[in-house]
């Protein structure tokens, strides 16, 4: 480095920071080195000091640039990036990490010091090689023009605060380093010191893309996630519930077929007898008798096999349950009797109802859980339901007899056949019906959440206590209970006898989109704007599990029926199975390409099911994905396709999936025309 | 800096009332403008992730609104598209076109159709993991095959390129459609039934899958059974029906489609027996073959002209048979009068000198030979005087007759053909006269005035273009003096017409205008 050069910088140095008198001393001081150039050096100050000390230089280097200036951010960046693109393949993914946090946080400190142009400019100049994993973000970030919004926006504060994680091996590490100090790019040293918190392991460095919690970019809140994680919860099932008798019963039954063999062809009409009343009762069609059937043989002796292979620890309920009547209780066992047993090779029957002249205007679709029962929720605030079952029967009654009963027919016909609910005064986004399919609950843009009785055809209660759009809210397994989240970024825990919530869940820092119960009832799930599931304890209100892994908001969400695992569908068609215990994401369900509104698992937990916006039905085999992560621990890297099934529809996106207690798959959406 | 110019938000501060905002505030409100509509919009994007829907709509920008306690911006949820227009003179300037609606048109317009109730319509998705192939489900194994292939090679890199063949799946129920169809077409036995079938061909719109099938049929059927004539002429019916067939896109098979079409055209022999008509078949595949340029011909530029220039070499080879040359003529006539003008009639006279000694009944012997000749010559003949007559047509249209006018034509019909010879042109190429001429004038054909001045031989297709000819005459009558003008300046035509009249004698004549010829005679 030129000398004068450094002179000249330390000037400026004193000259700004006010030294005035110390810049005079150091002028005259060099005025009289170069006099005395020719003679000798040593009568000088010590200059010597500061021209020969490179790390010196260095720093007074940095001091001497101008803070302000808004191309060292851009000058600074871009080399690293070019020089990140091009290091060595084996290093590159795990440097291309680091850029992503530079980014933002120099895009924010340009913002910050009121560079708008610039900060503007640098965004748009490298938006690009970041918009494939983080558009969200990006989306959000970019209207952030003056320091005051910084202060203003939640997220631009929490990138603020936070640190980034990033798994980063030890060479890379070192590569990094040794870059930022012989190009003496001190700027991005500082965003690196300030902002990123790396996590150096030795060894080599991992394939590229599989490790999707390697950047976390939500540092203090992760340790809190991790705090929150090591609580332990009972994820097991109820105890003696449904299952479990029937599992007695079922054992039972063996035992007498063994002794006597008549009573089992009597038992054998018996039950049969009772199914075809009570398909009858349903309404449902033939095709669906038929398969419950064929299904019937093979489902009690796979049933069996695997009771015994994964028995799920019992628990106790915390929350005192509704007693159920005998005849639901009947009905249940019945349908679980007569379940078909799901797997890879053994796929479900699909029905689909089809919602036609909705005019765009259907917000969401519930299903019953026996599949008789449909309800749209609509942005004209109406709620209809129809009885699929009557409408079944109508049909073919008009079929049987066209004569006689052609007035009959001209009745029904003339007026609309489903029953209308009104009373909500906004847009109606969520339906849910309780469990014997007696009541149900809608949640709305009004902020209320209402109860309606399918009987009566008439509201019942109106539960007020959000303060914001409720956007989402279901029934518990057993009824009575239920949830609902809103855009007031709670999630409550309501009973049907009383007008007050009796838990409010609070802590997402977005809104609360979607909200699922466990199948023991002591837990609740909700997904979030903020890109993150969290479990909540019904009992104490505490959050029990964050999941962070999504890219975008969390639209919904499925238990499975062991109450082992979760699975979370997002904005970009990304779905996630979780582990409860571990909060650790099994694996990524990549395939769908729009956002995946419904997810539901099979009756015995084999098969997932999910619906979106991109027109399919996606069926995906839960076993598998889920043996496989122990083979894939080891291997490092395997498929993580484990798509069974994709049935396309005829542009219909898929708003609701329910399966039945018998494992027929209910779907339904509302039929959008092709834009042409 | 941020998308908002600080020239909006001066016109916007105009347009509240606000004139002494200075450029800086301006300058300052610029940013927070933009930043405050993106939050709004990214509001409105998660009331439309909840309302299920993937397009944004002015609701939820009310909606979110609404959620941050902002009056919603009234009059843009009417439901259909905002239309905006450009300003004219600038480049980035819109406006939402906002017409005045004048209230009387408002009550009095009749009231809109009420929209349909919203229903539920229920149908298997899936049977056992199996989609089943029913009208509600898209179709599977069409869109299926390519997605596979394609995501195989991304899996195996750029480097090695496999293409699976694409496996054609057909359904049962297509596949014995098929099978129907080619039974029909080769039994011949049941006309009434293989009629049924021509019209399930042109009208159904799910036999897409099956038209290579049916291409490589005719394709093979025609090859193999020339000497059949009934086939021929069924295939040559099914083919008529699948160019018809709107739901059906023909375009990529018709290389493999025309051969066998022109086969049938212009083929030495179809059928071999005497009784077989194959002149009504090349007649009929000589309007197919006119279908296919119309419809294909804009696509195709090649089409036509390789198409005349096959006929043209056909009709131009003394060596072929006299039926191949029939058929050129036919498939040039019906492809239009432009065609005959340009191709046939400059060979018309040389052509006819070669055809003569064949027409002469002393010298040519051979009745079968003669009788060939004379159809040609009446292919020739017509081909010709179709065109001349399209010629004199372009003249302006003329009124029609007033009724008693037409009455008034009742007189007798002079011959100005004496026609001699009993082979002349015969009924079948004259219902083939008929047809483009009903399309011209069709208001004649349904009154049947004699003719008071000239008229045909007698012959009954002749008489009957000498009526339809009357009608133009007629008309010809009352606008005499224009047409006389204009006839004097279409030369050519006049001289095209000479030449006609020189090589065919008076037989030309019933194809023109009696005004017209009485002029030039």
């Amino acid at each position: 480095m030129d000398p004068e050069q450094l002179d000249e910088f330390v000037m400026g140095y004193l000259k700004k920071k006010g030294f005035n008198g110390a810049a005079k001393q150091l002028q005259e001081a060099l005025h009289n080195n170069n006099n005395n150039n020719g003679t000798g050096s040593s009568s000088s100050f010590n200059s010597t000091d500061y021209h020969n000390d490179p790390e010196l230089t260095k720093l007074i280097r940095s001091f001497s640039q101008s803070e302000n200036d808004p191309t060292r951010y851009r000058n600074g960046y871009s080399n690293l990036r070019s020089w990140a693109y091009n290091s060595l393949d084996l290093y590159k993914h795990e440097l291309l990490r680091v850029m992503y946090p530079v980014f933002i946080h120099c895009y924010m400190d340009l913002v910050g010091k009121g560079h708008t142009q610039e900060a503007r400019a640098f965004f748009n100049s490298f938006r690009k090689d970041h918009e494939m994993i983080h558009l969200r973000d990006l989306q959000k970030l970019e209207g952030v023009l003056v320091p005051s919004h910084l202060e203003e926006m939640e997220f631009a504060r929490s990138l603020r605060q936070s640190k980034v994680n990033i798994k980063i091996c030890q060479y890379s590490y070192d590569l990094l380093l040794q870059y930022l100090h012989r190009t003496e790019s001190t700027l991005m040293l500082g965003i690196i010191n300030e902002h990123i918190n790396f996590q150096v392991y030795s060894g080599q460095p991992n394939s590229s893309s599989d490790d999707i919690d390697a950047v976390t970019i939500v540092g203090s809140f992760q340790e809190t996630a991790d705090h929150v994680n090591q609580k332990e919860i009972q994820w097991g099932l109820l105890e003696d519930s449904l299952e479990d008798r029937l599992e007695k019963t079922g054992s039972l039954l063996t035992d007498s077929e063994k002794g006597q063999g008549e009573s089992k062809d009597g038992d054998v009409d018996d039950s049969n007898k009772k199914r075809s009343t009570e398909i009858g009762k349903q309404g449902s069609s033939l095709k669906k008798l038929k398969k419950d059937k064929a299904g019937n043989a093979t489902a009690k002796v796979a049933r069996q096999e695997t009771s015994t292979v994964s028995p799920a620890p019992r628990v106790k309920s915390e929350l005192a349950l509704p007693v159920m009547s005998t005849d639901v209780e009947e009905s249940i066992l019945e349908d679980l009797r007569n379940r078909v047993q799901l797997s890879s090779v053994a796929m479900p029957s699909v029905s689909f109802y089809t919602f036609v002249n909705t005019h765009n205007g259907l917000n969401c679709a519930s299903i019953s859980h026996d599949g008789s029962l449909v309800a749209g929720g609509f942005s004209d605030s109406s709620i209809k339901v129809w009885d699929m079952a009557k409408i079944g029967q109508a049909g073919s009654g008009a079929l049987q007899g066209e004569s006689d009963t052609n007035d009959q027919v001209a009745g029904p016909n003339s007026r609309r056949n489903y029953t209308l609910l009104l009373g909500h005064s906004g847009p109606v986004y969520s339906a849910t019906f309780s469990p014997p399919g007696d009541f149900v609950l809608s949640s709305s843009a009004d902020t209320t959440i209402r109860l309606w009785s399918t009987q009566l055809n008439a509201n019942l209660v109106c539960y007020k206590g959000h303060n914001y759009p409720v956007w989402d809210v279901q029934f518990s397994p057993f009824g009575h209970y239920f949830a609902s989240c809103s855009h007031d970024r709670t999630a409550r825990i309501w009973s049907m006898d009383r007008v007050q919530p009796l838990r409010i869940m609070a802590g997402h820092l977005s809104d609360v989109d979607c909200v699922q119960w466990h199948p023991n009832c002591n837990y609740i799930a909700t997904g979030s704007s903020d890109k993150t599931v969290r479990l909540w304890d019904v009992q104490t209100g505490e959050c029990v599990r964050i999941f962070i892994g999504h890219r975008s908001m969390v639209l919904s969400l499925a238990m499975s029926p062991d109450g082992r695992y979760m699975a979370s569908g997002d904005e970009d068609g990304t779905i996630m199975m979780w582990d409860l215990s571990t909060a650790r994401c099994i694996t990524p369900l990549m395939g769908h390409n729009s956002c995946v509104w419904s997810l539901s698992y099979s009756g015995e937990g084999s098969l997932l099911a999910s619906g979106s916006a991109d027109c399919t039905v996606k069926l995906w085999d839960v076993t598998s994905s889920t043996k496989l992560t122990k083979a894939e621990e080891k291997n490092g890297n395997s498929n993580r396709l484990r798509s069974l099934r994709t049935f396309p529809t005829k542009s219909t996106p898929v708003h609701a999936l329910r399966f039945s207690r018998r494992n027929l798959l209910f779907a339904a959406g509302a039929i959008s025309k092709p834009t042409s | 800096m941020s998308i908002v110019p600080k020239e909006t938000i001066e016109v916007i501060a105009q347009s509240i009332g606000i004139t002494n905002l200075s450029p800086e505030a301006a300058l300052m409100l610029a940013p927070d403008v933009e930043y405050r509509v993106r939050e709004i919009m990214q509001e409105a994007i998660k009331c439309m992730r909840h309302s299920k829907r993937t397009t944004l709509t002015a609701s939820d920008v009310d909606g979110a609104l609404n959620l941050r306690n902002l009056e919603p911006i009234y009059g843009f949820a009417s439901g259909g598209p905002i239309r905006f227009r450009k300003a004219i003179g600038h480049r980035d300037l819109f406006y939402t076109d906002d017409r005045e609606v004048d209230f009387k048109d408002v009550i009095e317009a009749p009231l809109p159709k009420a929209p349909l109730d919203t229903d539920i319509v229920c149908h298997w998705l899936a049977i056992e993991g199996v989609q089943p192939a029913i009208p509600e489900n898209a179709p599977l194994e069409v869109i299926r095959a390519p997605a596979e292939n394609q995501i195989y090679q991304q899996k195996d890199g750029p480097l090695i390129d496999i293409r699976l063949p694409v496996k054609h799946v057909l359904s049962k129920e297509l596949q014995l459609y098929f099978q129907k169809i080619a039974e029909l077409t080769m039994s011949k036995s049941n006309p009434s039934l293989f009629k049924e079938a021509l019209v399930s061909l042109a009208s159904d719109s799910g036999l897409h899958p099956l038209v290579p099938y049916f291409t490589n049929f005719v394709a093979d059927e025609v090859s193999r059974g020339l000497n059949d004539f009934l086939l021929l002429s069924n295939l040559m019916h099914v083919v008529r029906s699948l160019l018809q067939n709107p739901h059906i896109h023909i375009e990529p098979y018709l290389h493999q489609l025309m051969p066998s079409v022109v086969t049938c055209l212009v083929s030495r022999k179809l059928g071999n027996r005497f009784a077989d008509n194959h002149w009504e078949l090349r007649d009929f595949t000589a309007n197919l073959v006119a279908l296919i340029c119309k419809r294909f011909g804009n696509t195709y530029i090649t089409l036509q002209s390789r198409l005349t220039k096959t006929l043209v070499n056909a009709l131009l080879d003394p060596k072929k048979a006299l039926t191949q040359h029939y058929g050129a003529i036919q498939g040039l006539a019906a492809l239009g009068h432009n065609v005959v003008r340009l191709l046939v009639l400059p060979n018309l006279e040389p052509y006819l000198s070669l055809l003569e000694p064949e027409l002469d009944a002393e010298k040519q012997k051979n009745q079968m030979k003669s009788y060939e000749a004379w159809r040609v010559y009446g292919a020739l003949l017509r081909a010709a005087g179709l065109c001349i007559h399209d010629r004199l047509k372009i003249f302006p249209y003329l009124p029609s007759p007033s009724p008693s006018f037409l009455n008034k034509g009742k007189g007798k019909i002079i011959s100005t053909e004496p026609n001699k010879r009993k082979l002349s042109v015969d009924s079948s190429s004259a219902m083939q006269v008929d047809k483009p001429m009903g399309d011209d004038n069709p208001p004649q054909n349904s009154v049947q005035p004699s003719s008071s001045g000239q008229a045909s031989d007698g012959n009954a297709p002749e008489s009957r273009n000498a009526k339809e000819k009357e009608g133009s005459k007629g008309r010809a009558i009352t606008m005499k003096a224009i047409l006389d003008q204009v006839w004097k300046n279409d030369l050519d035509s006049g001289r095209l017409l000479v030449k006609l009249h020189q090589l065919y004698g008076d037989r030309i004549l019933p194809f023109i205008p009696s005004t017209e010829m009485s002029l030039f005679l």
